[in-house]
């Protein structure tokens, strides 16, 4: 039973005004500190940390007021996608849809091709195109959790940086591929082989849980595998 | 003939193009920049040529770059003939009522220097030029008669777009400047009784000192006028036709030169509810104990400091861009001080708060009005 | 000839059978003595799993995941193999039930490659839906699975995976059984055996593809599905095929505006729950032929009023002249709806009826297939009995010169060209068509007709039954039902043609033509998207 409350509102209170008067006191009062004291304003900066102009020069910037504070993105960023490649450089995405599925926004677009060369080891299928729509996206990170092959990543570490046409902000594989780096995770879909594989890089269970020392890639995952001994 | 046109082609560059263009270029950094300040941020401090930064100042100049050069987007089921037009005419009118507003006193161009007691009387009919681009009768009633077709830019950018969330935004902005019209011009009646004129430049003129001042003759019609006039200029806390953020607005599916028109429009309004408020209630050009030839009273004491003609007419202009810029950086403040009104408080607010008021405030200012002529 | 309504149940039995009671968990059922114990099981809800069993296949008890406790018995029996007996106690819900499911499900898995992600099937897939089901375990074997050839070119429609196969047999059964033509059979041993064709034979038969649906697993695949879509993105529709005059229920899989598949419904009862292989490429006609999007006046391109005003205006002066000179075909593939409002139009006109079919193709077998490839050729015959001239006729008198105007209704019309040549001599010959054909040359207006992929109406199959197809899309550009071209031209004509939807031609059919009289309109039945849609095989 909800406990019900009454509030009496004075005819003070309901002209609104005094509360008025109040709260631009207090926007005003901040204003006038911070624009008219020496006062520094410390604030984490947006973007941008990689303009020479701030790596090299840590002496404040003209117009610049506040402590300069560098930060990294934290290593969860979402930034743009990324197609992981197989050690032969090749994509390691089966155009399995799984992700093209799972968002929300219906931004990823792949058509399957089929291998003719493929031999038994290999997987036959691959994606003939594979095209993310930047300003759709939504930035769930949805896909990323879906791909069962490592295939597809956001912790490239990159923006999406501004585009004066809508086109330009559709991704296409090669664009995607050319961010992406090695990964020698098990392939997913690999057929019954796979179980080889599983052999070579020991414990079974750690296989679907990439690790920097699975990886040559310099920004990998760094999911600890807790379980392991 | 050829006098006055290039006589009103000057005042035109001047006023609408160096005063009410530039001015809401700065506004649109300096909201950002106000923001920033009032929230403890530093707001935008980077753009820069080379290494010159002039604290962000270049951002409109860089923001417009950007805007100018993007991609002409149209929805591709939109109905071009209004989406093009809708940004034009959003624009249009808050560019026109700039033609009414008095910037300055009456200016006699053959005796800048001397320092004239009664510049009608001593300046012949042909050198005397008056600071406002068109001196209208009805002036107040041109004002209220343009603004109000700025409510055509909104509805048909939000129909043309064909876009359901564009088209309900286009509603609620027609529903509110409709309902917000009906008390700034409530509002307007108490100075039309008090000084008995709808010419702006006559308005003023009668504002010479501090206590004539529409603000302190019609105290209650200030406030309902600025509150009505923030909710026609469609900003927070009266911006559910926009709510960027929320409640997708009525030019949501606008991008690049036209969007900037829409929100370069949205900064000129904030301008001309500035030079509107600043010519009925804060005395408009009026330099507190400034007379035609210089100061005889400053702050109560006595003087007799005689100023050339251009000295005065420097002066007064400066104090309206300065009353102007004050009632600008207000409607800033008040946006980042309130959050936004839900559409049924603000229509209960519009209909049953500020438009009886403002009747109250007509009703009052007539009765006042006799009750003084009795007593004379 | 007398009409069913739709839709067709499998013939009940003319005897009813015994009813018998049996025990489920405790739980008492009467079900018909003699019954499969399984379809029994599955009959009165209970959730049993199986592969290998398909009702219109023998029973071989292959995969034993059907395994159910029976009385006090220890040992646990394949239900599927049982026959229903009276005072049958059956348990299937006990925890040594699911265990021995959980048991043979991790064996069926043992050398399952698991590469779902890029298997067709994964989506409606019988393991995967069992697995989620009764297993849902990491195997806990570590040693090498069995490596099989993974892309085996089994005939020109199937495409057979070794490794994921289960052996469950079923395509083995349907090739030896239904099809009666055993290409397909078991080679080599133990974990090593294979599907294979017989020597010298590949997969080639006329239902060949069956197999592809029949597969609970992606082993057998249809190659043109292969790698194009998954079947959760797909949409489903119920509509009949087209291809011959079996008509068979069936469901057409699309996406976007593209069709990918026409499978027969999940329904053991419909059409044998089998689809011929030529009927499942009927599909690929919308993409061959040339389709029609705008209505022409000697061959210009024009606005659809100003297409029927001047047919009204052509034909009004031919209405009531001596001799009837005024011909209407219907094509055999027009829906009934189609049909009768030609045969309304006709009698508006006092115009002569033609039916406009295709010769049979011999193409026919004793499983589904007909001869006759006219899919609606039993409901236009109904719409005018002894009236319906035929093509001969057609021919006689355009050759007789006792013609001046033709209306063609829909793309069934099959000319011979003397006759075709004749068209010329004719002041209007009006087509209403889908596609693009050899008479277009000849009409001088041709109207844009909807596909079947896109109407909504009833067809009657060779058998009398009248069924219902739905439309998986919007007709494109000013298309539309031929029934509604014919209603525009009536008000043309200022005749009013009694209805003006599809249902409503419906009513007025089945009220007015004798043989339509118990037909229903059918069940509607919402495109629906097969993300949910559970298992196929």
């Amino acid at each position: 039973m909800a406990k019900v409350v009454s509030i009496k509102r004075t005819l003070w209170d309901a002209l609104y005004l005094p509360s008025i008067i109040k709260g631009l006191g207090i926007t005003l009062r901040h204003f006038f500190v911070n624009t008219f004291t020496s006062r520094e304003i410390e604030t984490l900066r947006y973007g941008e940390w990689d303009l020479p102009d701030y790596k090299d020069n840590p002496a404040k910037p003209e117009g610049w007021r506040g402590k300069k504070k560098t930060r990294d993105l934290p290593d969860r960023h979402r930034g743009l996608h990324r197609l992981m490649k197989r050690p032969d450089g090749s994509a390691r995405c089966t155009a399995c849809m799984m992700c093209a599925t799972v968002c929300p926004a219906n931004c990823i677009h792949i058509e399957a091709g089929e291998r003719e060369d493929a031999t038994s080891r290999d997987i036959e299928k691959y994606p003939a195109t594979f095209v993310i729509d930047e300003l759709v996206c939504v930035v769930c990170g949805l896909c990323v959790e879906a791909c069962p092959c490592d295939a597809l990543r956001m912790d490239s570490q990159q923006m999406m940086k501004p585009v004066a046409h809508r086109d330009d902000a559709v991704q296409q594989k090669d664009q995607l591929m050319s961010r992406g780096a090695t990964s020698i995770a098990v392939d997913g879909g690999a057929g019954a082989d796979w179980r080889n594989e599983y052999a070579r890089l020991g414990d079974a269970r750690q296989i679907y849980r990439p690790d920097r020392s699975f990886s040559d890639d310099p920004i990998g995952y760094r999911i600890r595998n807790t379980d392991s001994k | 003939m050829l006098t006055f046109i290039i006589a009103t082609a000057i005042k035109v560059v001047f006023f609408v193009v160096l005063f009410g263009l530039t001015l809401s270029a700065i506004l649109t950094w300096m909201e950002r920049r106000q923001s920033a300040m009032m929230q403890d941020r530093l707001g935008p401090v980077r753009a820069n040529i080379g290494k010159v930064r002039l604290w962000g100042l270049l951002h409109p100049l860089a923001d417009a770059l950007k805007l100018v050069v993007k991609e002409d987007f149209r929805p591709p089921h939109a109905y071009r003939a209004l989406y093009v037009l809708a940004p034009m005419l959003a624009l249009l009118p808050a560019l026109l009522v700039f033609a009414v507003i008095p910037f300055g006193p009456p200016v006699c161009i053959d005796q800048l220097g001397a320092a004239l007691a009664d510049v009608g009387g001593m300046c012949k009919p042909d050198q005397l030029h008056y600071l406002q681009i068109a001196n209208l009768d009805i002036g107040l009633l041109f004002v209220f008669g343009i603004a109000s077709l700025g409510v055509y830019g909104a509805v048909l950018a939000g129909w043309s777009s064909n876009n359901n969330y564009a088209l309900l935004g286009g509603l609620r902005a027609a529903a509110q400047m409709l309902s917000y019209e009906v008390t700034m011009g409530m509002a307007v009646m108490g100075i039309f009784l008090v000084y008995g004129s709808l010419e702006p430049m006559s308005i003023v003129e009668q504002q010479s000192t501090m206590l004539d001042w529409g603000i302190v003759k019609q105290p209650l019609g200030f406030i309902l006028f600025f509150f009505a006039a923030i909710a026609e200029t469609k900003r927070a806390p009266f911006d559910i036709p926009e709510g960027e953020s929320e409640i997708v607005g009525y030019f949501v599916e606008y991008s690049g030169t036209r969007f900037m028109v829409f929100y370069l429009g949205e900064f000129i309004e904030i301008v001309f509810v500035g030079t509107l408020i600043t010519t009925l209630y804060l005395g408009g050009w009026q330099f507190p104990g400034l007379a035609s030839d210089g100061f005889h009273s400053f702050f109560g004491f006595n003087v007799n400091w005689l100023m050339p003609h251009w000295a005065v007419v420097a002066l007064q202009m400066g104090a309206f861009v300065t009353k102007v810029f004050i009632v600008c950086f207000f409607q800033l403040a008040i946006r980042w001080t309130l959050p936004r009104l839900r559409y049924d408080q603000l229509m209960a607010l519009g209909w049953k708060g500020l438009l009886p008021a403002s009747i109250f405030n007509v009703v009052l200012t007539a009765a006042v009005m006799l009750a003084l002529q009795s007593v004379k | 000839m007398t009409m069913k309504a739709q839709p067709s149940k499998a013939q009940p039995s003319e005897t009813q059978p015994e009813l018998v009671e049996i025990a489920v968990d405790g739980e008492t059922f009467s079900v018909p003595k003699g019954k499969n114990l399984l379809e029994a099981l599955l009959d009165v809800g209970e959730d049993v799993s199986y592969f290998c069993y398909h009702p219109r296949l023998s029973i071989v008890a292959k995969c034993r995941q059907c395994l159910v406790g029976l009385g006090d018995g220890h040992k646990l029996v394949p239900a599927c193999q049982m026959t229903v007996q009276e005072g049958m106690k059956v348990r299937s819900k006990t925890e040594q039930v699911r265990e021995a499911r959980q048991a043979i499900l991790e064996f069926t898995l043992l050398n399952h490659p698991l590469d779902c992600v890029i298997c067709d099937k994964a989506g409606e897939c019988t393991l995967q839906r069992q697995y989620m089901d009764w297993d849902g375990e990491a195997s806990l074997v570590n040693h090498d699975k069995v490596s099989k050839p993974k892309k085996v070119d089994l005939g020109p429609d199937i495409v057979l995976d070794a490794e994921r196969c289960i052996l469950c047999d079923r395509c083995v059964r349907f090739m030896a059984e239904v099809a009666k033509a055993p290409q397909l059979l078991f080679a080599k041993r133990g974990d090593h055996t294979e599907v294979s064709c017989a020597p010298g034979e590949q997969l080639d038969h006329p239902y060949a593809l069956n197999v592809a649906d029949i597969c609970p697993v992606g082993a057998l695949t249809d190659k043109s599905f292969r790698f194009q879509s998954r079947v959760w993105d797909l949409w489903s529709t119920r509509t009949v095929c087209q291809g011959c005059a079996a008509g068979c229920d069936m469901e057409l899989h699309h996406k976007d505006g593209d069709v990918y598949r026409q499978v027969p419904p999940k329904r053991w009862d419909l059409n044998l729950n089998w689809m011929c292989n030529d009927g499942r490429r009927t599909y690929r006609q919308l993409l061959e032929k040339e389709r029609v999007t705008h209505p022409s006046l000697g061959g210009e391109r024009t606005d659809p009023d100003t297409a029927t005003t001047h047919i009204a205006e052509a034909l009004q002066g031919l209405i009531g002249a001596e001799g009837s000179p005024i011909g209407v075909v219907l094509g055999a593939d027009v829906s009934n709806e189609d049909a009768y409002a030609g045969a309304r139009i006709a009698q508006v006109l006092g115009a002569r009826l033609y039916l406009g079919d295709r010769p049979d193709d011999g193409k026919g077998d004793d499983i589904l297939r007909l001869n006759d490839p006219n899919p609606n050729r039993a409901g236009v015959r109904a719409m005018a009995n002894k009236d319906l001239l035929n093509t001969k006729a057609l021919a006689e008198a355009l050759n007789d010169g006792a013609l001046k105007a033709l209306l063609v209704v829909g793309d069934g019309l099959d000319l011979p060209a003397p006759a075709q040549r004749k068209l010329n001599a004719l002041d209007l010959v009006v087509l209403s068509t889908p596609f693009s054909s050899a008479l277009i040359k000849k009409a001088s207006v041709v109207l844009p007709a909807a596909a079947w992929t896109e109407i909504d109406g009833t067809c009657t199959n060779a058998a009398g039954e009248v069924k219902r197809m739905r439309p998986a899309f919007e007709p494109p550009s000013h298309a539309r039902p031929h029934w509604d071209w014919l209603v525009r031209l009536g008000v043309a004509l200022d005749a009013d043609l009694g209805f003006l939807d599809a249902e409503g031609a419906f009513s007025e059919m089945s009220a007015n033509i004798e043989t339509f009289a118990g037909a229903s309109w059918g069940d509607t039945i919402p495109t629906q998207r097969l993300r949910f849609s559970g298992r196929r095989g």
